[in-house]
């Protein structure tokens, strides 16, 4: 495990995200050691500018916005881990036994798969919210995971079809392993990188998706999270009348979560697929080319 | 031609599904379903109307399979009852006004993402590892995790508060009539601006890293290496060798990315008081007008069926191998 992480951090996409997203672990677990007042409190005057006291600013309603963004941060973690998670395992699921069982099978899971991902996403999860009423972010999470399995699903299916060619799935079955020892011991560790980017890419989507369906006014307006700041933001026209503040913290919070999340992702795809590599591998590797090259020339040349 | 046979019954289930979800929901909700779906419809409705548009959802005292006939009988002879936020308007009248000003910015900005991001990405990949790809494809994997509520946010803010450049609501002067002139066009294509560029921004980070990930893989292909030796110049190897292939699955992406599109689309008309269907569904989510956001969910569905269909085809033309299927 601990070797796997030096590889990984190797990668400096990889280390940057882990670092960004440690960063907003931290802040989650030490909401209330640096907060001192109560998120939905009136605590000033209404949209107040950022001043040292109030180092975020002030809503409309005189709430703090640092308060906020930091117990929003707990929030939006935990839904996003949450749904992550139910994502994943749907999917993961669905998509190995897809692939692995193949016949009837997998052309029921993968038709489900297909309908899944043509209905519009947005749209579907608008309506499970609005019947569900005033959704507590614990709701947002659950639901969101029901309905995003399917991109998922289809990617973990794909990779098992072509491990289930291999040679050594093939010799598992001829040696009589039974079908649950191939699929966990043979299949799983060769798609833990598509899995894994199936979560941490999961976990990026709900983030801003509860965001989205709060900040249309689908979310409970009591729980503090970046999405009603955002929602309260909008109904008080906040933007409109300058007090840029009120937005500010919890967008930059989503952007900087996001592309923290997106940076571990594609470090880690590169660290598994070589050849999609940017920058300084490559680099290199033309650099010490040429250096082959002239050096193998000048050395002919000698020779000559 | 089985090819575009089976994948329309595939769409007429897919759509089924949808209408589906939309008739069991209500039904599987704590309480009386007529009470959750027409709460609000009390005050502004006479009683007879309000029963009029329970039987239009199939609440009618039959078995329950009676009803979801009932209830697909409605949908398939588009009748999606009334608004109840906008009585005595129908529910299609209120979606069909504001679908063309949806299907225009989601239209526009995934057709300029699509083409810019892939053109970009082809470049980003033929010149692997060079300044350019090296600048471009990381900043594209950052704009890729940036949703569209947040860039929508930023650029209202700057260009439409801040410097006051370009227009903060509305899809046209509302001092002007809608017809063909240049001045009424230039209004619809000067408040698009924004819009527009949000929506496009947000997906064409997606596309670039799609098209540059396949172009990779297509360029150590023998064909391409075949190209080369044949002495055809870098830009028909490019073009016709590497990036007509690599655009197959490009296409996929494509039409899975449509639906974040969509949704991407209903929040940038929010953040822009743009008259199109997100408006329409904050307002109706506000007043919990229930008729209006299932009709919603099948009209975008179409939507989304629809430019499936047209992949489809493109489908076709850009795989040969298809078309003797």
């Amino acid at each position: 495990m601990l070797k796997f992480f030096s590889i990984i951090l190797r990668n400096k996409k990889a280390a940057a995200g882990m670092l960004i997203v440690l960063a907003y672990i931290g802040i989650a677990l030490a909401a209330p050691l640096i907060t001192s007042h109560d998120p939905l409190k009136r605590v000033t005057r209404p949209h107040q500018e950022p001043t040292m006291e109030h180092v975020m600013g002030s809503t409309r309603m005189g709430r703090d916005v640092y308060t906020q963004f930091v117990w929003g941060t707990r929030t939006s973690l935990i839904v996003g881990f949450a749904a992550g998670l139910i994502v994943t395992v749907i999917g993961t699921l669905i998509g190995v036994t897809a692939g692995y069982f193949g016949g009837w099978i997998d052309e029921t899971l993968n038709f489900i798969t297909n309908i899944a991902l043509v209905i519009p996403q947005l749209p579907l999860l608008l309506v499970l919210a609005a019947f569900i009423g005033q959704s507590d972010p614990f709701m947002i999470a659950l639901i969101i995971g029901l309905t995003s399995w399917a991109w998922g699903a289809r990617v973990t299916r794909a990779q098992t079809l072509t491990l289930r060619k291999r040679d050594f799935i093939e010799a598992s079955e001829q040696i009589g392993e039974p079908s649950w020892r191939i699929i966990c011991v043979e299949l799983m560790p060769n798609l833990l990188s598509i899995i894994g980017f199936n979560f941490i890419g999961s976990v990026v989507y709900t983030i801003i998706t509860e965001a989205t369906l709060e900040f249309l006014g689908l979310g409970d307006p009591l729980a503090v999270s970046w999405g009603t700041m955002l929602y309260n933001a909008q109904t008080s026209s906040a933007i409109t009348v300058g007090a840029w503040w009120e937005v500010f913290a919890p967008c930059m919070a989503i952007v900087v979560i996001g592309i923290g999340l997106s940076l571990l992702n594609f470090g880690i795809d590169e660290v598994s697929n070589p050849r999609l590599r940017t920058l300084g591998a490559i680099n290199k590797a033309v650099k010490a080319q040429k250096k082959f090259d002239q050096s193998y020339k000048s050395a002919k040349g000698a020779a000559s | 031609m089985s090819f575009i046979l089976r994948r329309i019954l595939f769409y007429i289930v897919a759509f089924l599904v949808a209408a589906s979800i939309n008739f069991l929901l209500p039904r599987l909700m704590p309480g009386n379903p007529i009470d959750i779906m027409f709460a609000n419809a009390g005050n502004s409705m006479p009683p007879e109307a309000k029963k009029a548009l329970a039987a239009t959802f199939g609440f009618v005292d039959r078995p329950l399979h009676e009803e979801y006939f009932l209830y697909l009988k409605s949908v398939f002879s588009w009748d999606f009852g009334v608004s109840i936020k906008k009585y005595p308007q129908s529910v299609l009248d209120v979606l069909m006004r504001a679908l063309p000003w949806t299907l225009f910015l989601a239209g526009t900005s995934v057709v300029l993402a699509f083409c810019i991001g892939s053109m970009l990405g082809v470049y980003a990949a033929w010149k692997r590892g060079g300044a350019f790809d090296s600048i471009v494809s990381p900043s594209a994997l950052a704009i890729q995790s940036i949703p569209a509520l947040v860039i929508a946010i930023t650029t209202l803010f700057i260009f439409g508060v801040g410097l006051e450049w370009l227009p903060t609501s509305y899809a046209y002067k509302p001092s002007l009539d809608p017809g063909w002139n240049w001045e009424y066009i230039s209004s619809v294509l000067y408040h698009a601006l924004m819009p527009v560029t949000t929506l496009a921004f947000v997906s064409i980070g997606g596309y670039l890293i799609t098209m540059r990930n396949n172009m990779i893989g297509q360029l150590g292909e023998e064909h391409v290496v075949m190209g080369h030796a044949k002495g055809l110049t870098d830009a028909r190897v490019r073009y016709n060798y590497a990036a007509r292939n690599a655009l197959l699955p490009s296409m996929t992406a494509f039409a899975l990315s449509l639906g974040s599109v969509m949704g991407g689309s209903l929040i940038t008309e929010i953040v822009f008081n743009y008259p199109g269907l997100g408006n329409i569904l904050f307002q109706g989510i506000i007043a919990r007008d229930y008729p209006l956001i299932q009709g919603q969910l099948i009209i975008m569905t179409l939507a989304m069926l629809t430019a499936n269909l047209l992949i489809d085809f493109i489908y076709i033309f850009l795989d040969p191998r298809l078309r003797k299927a």
